[in-house]
Formats: C-alpha cells, sequence, structure tokens
C-alpha cells in the first residue's frame, strides 16, 4: 500500500496535472483543490500587486501568476511572500519589452507590501546632532525607519502608481523619463513620494550604511542644498538612530 | 491560554456563546459598533507581521476573548511540520493571548511546495499516527492545547479504512488535542462523498469538543463548495442542534470569508447561534 508521503506526491501531482494518476474518488473533484490553491496564489499576488493587475487587466495577469507560480511556487503556509520574486520574474519576462516597466512598477508595489508589515519606531528629532562634535559630524552614520525603501527607475513609476490609486485611471505618458523616490509608513498611513534625485542619491547612501559626508559628496549637493536634505530626513520623521561610523566598520 | 485542569476541561476564557469571525473590512466597525457578541476569532496567519493590522487586533483584543485560528500549518504533512511557521504562531500566541488556539485535520505540502489549501488525509492508521504526533509536537511548542478542526471534502482516499470521526477520535486520543467541529463542514462533506453526518455527530467524543464553527457553502452543480460566502442554511442549522443537544452549549463562531457582508449580518447569524444555546442550555456566562 502507498505510503501517507507517497499519497500526498501523488495528490499534489494531480494537483499540477489533471492527467496524473491519484488514487481518490471521485477524481474529477480533484478539479476543485487545483483551483483553490490557484487562486488561492492568485489572489495573494492580486493583494500585493494591484495596480500591476489593474494596468494589465485580468486575463493577463492570470495568465503571469500562472507562469510565475510555475518558476516560484510557494513555499510557505503564509501567502504574504508569495509575491517576494515577481518583480525579478516580470523584470525577466518582459525585458526590453514596451512593458519592460511594469517590472519597475512592481518593485514599488512590493516596497509597499514590505513596508505595510513593519513597525513604525520612534523618530530622533535634528538636537539628536548636538550631541556630536563639529569633527565628528563628517563621520556620522543614520539608521531610518524599517519600513523605508528607496527606488529609482528609468520610467515614471511613482506617477503611475500614484494616479492608479484611483480606479479607471489613463495611462501614464511614458516619455515623462525617469523617477526616484521613497515608500515607507508613516503615521500609520502608506506613503509613496516622489523625490529630486540630489536627494535620493543623498537618502540612497545614507540608508546604504555610507557617512553623512561621503552623502554629500555623492549626491553633488551643495551646503544650502545638503542642509535643507538634512533638515528634510529629521522633519520626517526617518530617522531613528544616529552614530559614529566606527573605523571597525570599514570603508 | 487554553490548558487542561485534571478533569480534561479547558481552562480558557472563551464563553459558550456565539462569536465571530474578525476579517480586516470589520476591524473599524468592530471598534465603533462594539456588537454583543461572546467573543472573535481570527486567522493566525494574518498577524503574523507588524504594521495596521496586529495593531487593530490587540484593540479589538481588549473588548472581547480572542480564538486564534491557523490555515497554513497542515500537520498531516508527511515532510514534516514547517517550523519557521511553528514559531510565528508561537509569536502570534505571545502577542495576543488567545483563549483558543486551533488548526486544521489536513495536509498542505510536500516536497518544498505548499499548496496553501486545507488538503484531505487519508483515513488510515497510518496518518492518525502521523498527525498525532505532530500535534503533540506543536502542542510541546507552543505551551496550549491544540483544537483540530475537520475540513470540507471533495474527494476521499480510496485507501481510507475509517470514518473520519473515528480517524479524529483516535487523534484526540493519540495526541490529547482538542476538536473544533465545523458543522458545515460535515454537511458538505457528507454531501459530497455520501456519508453520515448524524453518524459524525454521534461518534464524536462529546467532551473532547471545545469549539464549533459555522458557515455557508455554495453549490456547484450536485457538489458543495465550502467557499464562507453565504449565511448558514437550515439543514446545518439543524445538524447545530443536534450537536448542541449532544455536546452541551460550546463556542460557536460564525465565519464569513467571501463576498462578506456588513458586520451585523454577522452578528444576526451569531445572535440566532445564541438563541439554540440558550433554548437547548441556558447561555453560560
Amino acid at each position: 500500500m502507498a505510503s501517507l508521503r507517497e499519497l500526498q506526491r501523488s495528490f499534489a501531482a494531480a494537483l499540477h496535472d489533471p492527467a496524473a494518476e491519484c488514487p481518490v474518488a471521485p477524481p474529477a473533484n480533484l478539479a476543485i483543490y487545483r483551483n483553490n490553491s490557484s487562486q488561492a496564489f492568485r489572489s495573494a499576488l492580486e493583494a500585493s500587486f494591484p495596480v500591476i493587475r489593474a494596468r494589465v487587466g485580468d486575463d493577463y495577469f492570470g495568465q503571469l501568476a500562472h507562469y510565475y507560480r510555475k518558476a516560484f511556487p510557494s513555499r510557505s503556509g503564509d501567502l504574504h511572500f508569495v509575491g517576494a520574486k515577481f518583480a525579478g520574474f516580470l523584470g525577466d519576462h518582459l525585458r526590453d519589452g514596451d512593458y519592460a516597466w511594469l517590472a519597475d512598477l512592481a518593485h514599488i508595489e512590493w516596497s509597499r507590501e514590505e513596508a505595510l508589515i513593519c513597525a513604525e519606531l520612534p523618530a530622533v528629532g535634528a538636537e539628536v546632532l548636538a550631541r556630536f562634535t563639529p569633527e565628528q559630524l563628517e563621520s556620522l552614520v543614520f539608521t531610518f525607519q524599517p519600513s523605508l525603501r528607496l527606488h529609482s527607475s528609468p520610467y515614471p513609476v511613482f506617477s503611475v502608481w500614484i494616479a492608479n490609486q484611483t480606479p479607471g485611471a489613463s495611462p501614464v505618458d511614458q516619455s515623462l523619463g525617469g523617477e526616484c523616490g521613497l515608500i515607507r509608513i508613516h503615521g500609520e498611513s502608506l506613503e509613496v513620494q516622489p523625490l529630486p534625485p540630489h536627494l535620493f542619491t543623498y537618502l540612497y547612501a545614507l540608508d546604504d550604511g555610507e557617512t553623512l559626508g561621503e552623502a554629500m559628496e555623492r549626491s553633488g549637493l551643495d551646503e544650502p542644498g545638503f542642509l535643507n536634505a538634512l533638515g528634510f530626513v529629521f522633519s520626517e520623521g526617518l530617522v531613528t538612530n544616529v552614530s559614529v561610523k566606527s573605523s571597525m566598520d570599514g570603508g | 491560554m487554553s490548558r487542561l485542569d485534571p478533569r480534561g476541561v479547558p481552562l480558557g476564557s472563551i464563553p459558550a456563546r456565539a462569536g465571530i469571525g474578525l476579517r480586516f473590512v470589520h476591524h473599524d466597525a468592530l471598534l465603533e459598533e462594539r456588537p454583543a457578541i461572546g467573543w472573535i476569532e481570527a486567522h493566525t496567519e494574518n498577524y503574523f507581521h507588524d504594521g495596521a493590522a496586529p495593531r487593530a487586533l490587540e484593540r479589538a483584543r481588549a473588548n472581547y476573548p480572542l480564538s486564534l485560528h491557523g490555515v497554513g500549518l497542515g500537520l498531516g504533512s508527511a515532510d514534516g511540520i514547517d517550523r519557521a511557521h511553528l514559531s510565528r504562531v508561537k509569536r502570534a500566541i505571545g502577542r495576543f493571548q488567545p483563549a483558543l488556539v486551533s488548526e486544521h485535520a489536513c495536509w498542505g505540502h510536500v516536497g518544498g511546495e505548499f499548496f496553501n489549501d486545507l488538503l484531505p488525509l487519508p483515513y488510515t492508521e497510518e496518518a492518525v499516527a502521523l498527525l498525532a504526533a505532530q500535534v503533540r509536537e506543536a502542542q510541546d511548542f507552543l505551551g496550549v492545547q491544540l483544537l483540530i478542526e475537520n475540513v470540507s471534502a471533495y474527494v476521499a482516499f480510496e485507501h481510507s479504512r475509517l470514518a473520519e470521526w473515528e480517524f479524529l477520535s483516535a487523534v484526540v486520543e493519540q495526541s490529547a488535542c482538542g476538536l473544533l467541529l465545523d458543522i458545515n463542514n460535515i454537511y458538505v462533506s457528507s454531501k459530497n462523498l455520501g456519508l453520515d453526518a448524524h453518524a459524525f455527530i454521534a461518534g464524536v467524543p462529546a467532551a473532547s469538543v471545545h469549539e464549533i464553527h459555522l458557515a455557508g457553502h455554495a453549490r456547484n452543480g450536485t457538489i458543495l463548495i465550502d467557499d464562507h460566502g453565504s449565511a448558514v442554511c437550515e439543514e446545518v442549522w439543524d445538524l447545530y442542534s443536534r450537536a448542541i443537544a449532544r455536546f452541551g452549549a460550546r463556542p460557536t463562531l460564525i465565519e464569513w470569508d467571501t463576498d462578506i457582508p456588513a458586520l451585523n449580518t454577522l452578528v444576526g447569524e451569531a445572535a440566532r447561534a445564541d438563541r439554540v444555546l440558550e433554548e437547548l442550555h441556558g447561555l453560560a456566562a
């Protein structure tokens, strides 16, 4: 007699292939389980990527979900993470085509999904800088809110995301060019905000562990721009900790 | 948290009254309307992470006793328990301090792939032993007694040698878990597979039944689909009355997961369950 594991393997095979043998009665009803598991996967993906679904329509989204599930089946009883590789999948699938921008839009939507399950920590204000000597300021490193995600794209994907928060949005003119910005939770609400490129580069460098001095140099900000950027990260409540980079931290 | 006293009665704070399955769409309405329901139940997996959802559940938990109901462990999977998932369940128990914790008598993964569905088990001695061992393992790790729920079935394994209620009774005996009887699932499976729903209710060990679920189902031709998308049907209410007459008053949950109506519709269904409890046994405080 087949073992329990063998029975479960044959059941799983029948969930993928209607022609596979599985010792159950009535076998036709396996279609209900086949439909349940593919619908559960698709619904979870749709909940994570509502703008992609709105832009490509139900049928094409269904096809994408089908092929994505074949390549990246669910690896957990918690469906929350099934979309983790969807942006990369779209990038491979749509590379060089007219819809390559969908992969970048998917990055924004997945960042939203990640941000939504992050805790919001108490922010520190600019007064924290008074704790450090003027000589230390260039070597300061910042820790940002856990929900903060930063993205840049050669496509206007922030505008696409924002426009599609209203049902029936018109397509965004792709000739608008690239955009960069942040996604985060702020005051229990999701925030998706395009940023000027200098400010984005500065935030990106700090988020990457670079010092205040390195971030200023990398972003090309002049002194007034730098002071504005510094004011921005504190006034927006992005900073949760400031410390001096230790020489042991490496380059 | 549910623990056994020396008489085998779970010590929890879920009253033997009707409650409702809390879904995201009702979080705000529950806090604003404060309906007179006995308790709430939430899907454990929906509160694994940080963010707004668990904060909302904490607010709801401050007003109602809570049961956590898992849909993702698949404790009958021959490949074993997903320990990462089990750890998240433990974290949720620590955070929300539920009075009851439940899972399903099903499997959900094999060969590393998860199907995110409540898949049926063959009713064999081998499956009893495996499910009971994994229920014990989970109970030991979580530090609570688990209630195990019967699932709706659309197929039966040709290898099955036991009736479903015999299978569940044996799992209870070998693991010291409790039972969560879903009356709609008993009805759906009995209609789909030609089984005797009355024999099921008459057969399970009454003292082990610590919770009851009620929900609606859909009809697709001759097949009943357990979609939790409508009111409880009259046949299921009849079975529920029989069950309560036999088991005594038990915490009873109204579940609704698709085409979810306004909160007061669920509260109305819960009030009907309360009337059944009151007529047969008087409501427990």
